[in-house]
């Protein structure tokens, strides 16, 4: 397993936000937490990137322990989280912001080339190279948050809600990235809103109601079940 | 008349020079720390202190002097950052009242250091560029506005061109995002007070020589810096330059051409006018507000 998670808990004061969640993420592949408002999954994944601190259970990332990080400490290990509501930093450029992804690297020649990957896989980026990032719409956006989690080089990419509040056709667009930076052999966990969306992307899904774990199982199969068809496909 | 202006236009370069310098650094700290440093204007007495014990005291060549001064109030950032602003992280009105009891700490010490009577500092230099027979400009002054534009253009070139400029910005906009890029908030706040309180620092060395440095200089800086930050936009760097620039020209007029009371009216109400017509300031935006 590349990442895993044994019987988290994390508190918000003295509420319960999630008790004993388990995922596990295995190499290359792309996991999805799905549930409704309030279920834990921004929670569970806050939890993963050191954002928040768990009150029980271990984190492990490549067989190290990685739960007593903060935050910054965790992008050095090899994940990164490109947040809910996307938090590009609005007054720098679209270029700083792509760069300040890539903070820790020493490798600078490698970054270059990082970067100009980045603006081929989304050419409306170089386009817009020197813009303020915060006058870019909200798909753009989007791309510039994912942009910058990839200068990192992550070897797990953390996505919480991409396509929230974006309209159909640039949803599309950024599921089609999703599979294909999952194809060139990064691993996602995805936490989503959207479920039709997050089975059809994912290998592997874990339910989360109310702060519990309530299912799990193969995509496929998840979505074939009466009561996810019910709940969260609306079918 | 000419040479009136002239010559009032080059007081107001002068005073624009050390105001950008404490304004900048006050824009800075609150930007990336989240909190109003009132004794801001004590860092700014703290380094015309500096000027008083090596350079009148102990005979320490002046630029030497200055750059023991900027290191010395720099150093007084990074502590109130460790004693006072990293505690108080999560509560700026904390941090706030902190500060104001900072301030009255550094008077309490420069008093029991060196009384409360003005003090007087050999001059650096007695020459003089005199461009007309009524324009002249103090060397000692211009040394202020060399200081200013050279260490405004170092502070500029870092915050765009580099990445731990990059990485300032970015805590100052968006903390948490800042930290998932695997930027340390407690190394950028630390970055941020010891050039913030190092430039308030170098602002108040350098001008020493030319104000009566007594233990409650810093008063009216916080004040003018306080305005100045206010009309540029709370939070940016430009806006607090170029309200800097606006507010001398504005001040040094009104009091060539009429007094200094008048002068402090007109700048107030300047701020309130500001205020009014644009609440976020002159480059602020409103949603960093």
């Amino acid at each position: 397993m590349l990442l895993e998670m044994k019987n988290i808990a994390v508190n918000y004061g003295k509420i319960n936000a999630i008790r004993n969640i388990s995922v596990a993420v295995p190499e290359g592949k792309i996991v999805t937490i799905i549930g409704g408002n309030g279920a834990g999954k921004t929670t569970t994944l806050r939890a993963m990137s050191g954002m928040l601190p768990i009150t029980a259970g271990e984190i492990t990332f490549e067989g190290k322990r990685i739960d007593h990080l903060p935050a910054y400490k965790v992008v050095a290990n090899g994940i990164a989280h490109v947040p809910e509501g996307r938090r590009i930093f609005p007054d720098m450029t679209v270029e700083e912001n792509l760069r300040t992804g890539a903070f820790l690297r020493k490798d600078k020649d490698a970054v270059e080339e990082d970067l100009e990957d980045v603006f081929t896989r989304f050419p409306r980026l170089r386009e817009r190279r020197t813009q303020m990032a915060k006058t870019m719409s909200g798909g753009e956006q989007q791309m510039l948050a994912i942009g910058r989690a990839l200068m990192s080089k992550p070897r797990l990419l953390l996505m919480d809600e991409p396509s929230m509040g974006l309209a159909p056709v640039i949803v599309e667009e950024i599921a089609q990235i999703v599979e294909e930076i999952n194809a060139n052999g990064l691993s996602v966990v995805l936490v989503e809103q959207n479920a039709e969306l997050a089975l059809e992307l994912a290998d592997y899904a874990y339910v989360l109601e109310t702060g519990n774990a309530a299912m799990e199982g193969p995509a496929d199969e998840l979505h074939g079940n009466e009561h996810v068809r019910a709940a969260y496909l609306g079918l | 008349m000419l040479d009136l202006l002239a010559q009032t236009g080059l007081n107001a370069v002068y005073a624009a020079s050390y105001i950008s310098l404490v304004a900048v650094g006050l824009v800075l700290i609150f930007g990336v720390m989240g909190v109003i440093n009132f004794a801001h204007g004590e860092l700014f007495m703290a380094g015309a202190y500096a000027i008083v014990a090596l350079y009148a005291g102990l005979n320490v060549p002046f630029f030497l002097a200055v750059a023991a001064g900027l290191l010395f109030v720099g150093c007084l950032g990074l502590l109130m950052e460790r004693a006072l602003f990293r505690p108080l992280k999560d509560n700026p009105l904390g941090g706030l009242v902190a500060s104001i009891g900072f301030l009255m700490i550094l008077q309490a010490l420069a008093v029991m250091g060196f009384g409360v009577r003005m003090v007087h500092i050999p001059p650096v230099t007695q020459e003089v560029i005199a461009f007309s027979e009524k324009v002249r400009l103090p060397v000692a002054r211009l040394y202020v506005i060399i200081a200013a534009i050279v260490l405004l253009s170092a502070l500029w070139y870092f915050l765009k061109r580099t990445k731990f400029g990059w990485a300032l910005r970015a805590s100052a906009q968006d903390p948490e995002a800042a930290a998932l890029q695997g930027i340390s908030i407690t190394q950028t706040a630390r970055i941020a007070m010891f050039i913030g309180a190092g430039l308030a620092g170098i602002a108040g060395a350098l001008t020493a020589p030319l104000v009566s440095v007594n233990p409650h200089m810093g008063h009216s800086v916080i004040v003018t810096a306080f305005i100045v930050i206010i009309v540029g936009g709370v939070g940016s760097l430009e806006g607090a330059i170029v309200a800097s620039v606006a507010y001398a020209l504005v001040h040094t007029f009104v009091t060539t051409f009429w007094d200094g009371v008048l002068a402090d009216i007109v700048g107030l109400s300047l701020m309130l006018l500001v205020l009014i017509v644009k609440p976020t300031g002159l480059f602020g935006s409103a949603d960093r507000a």
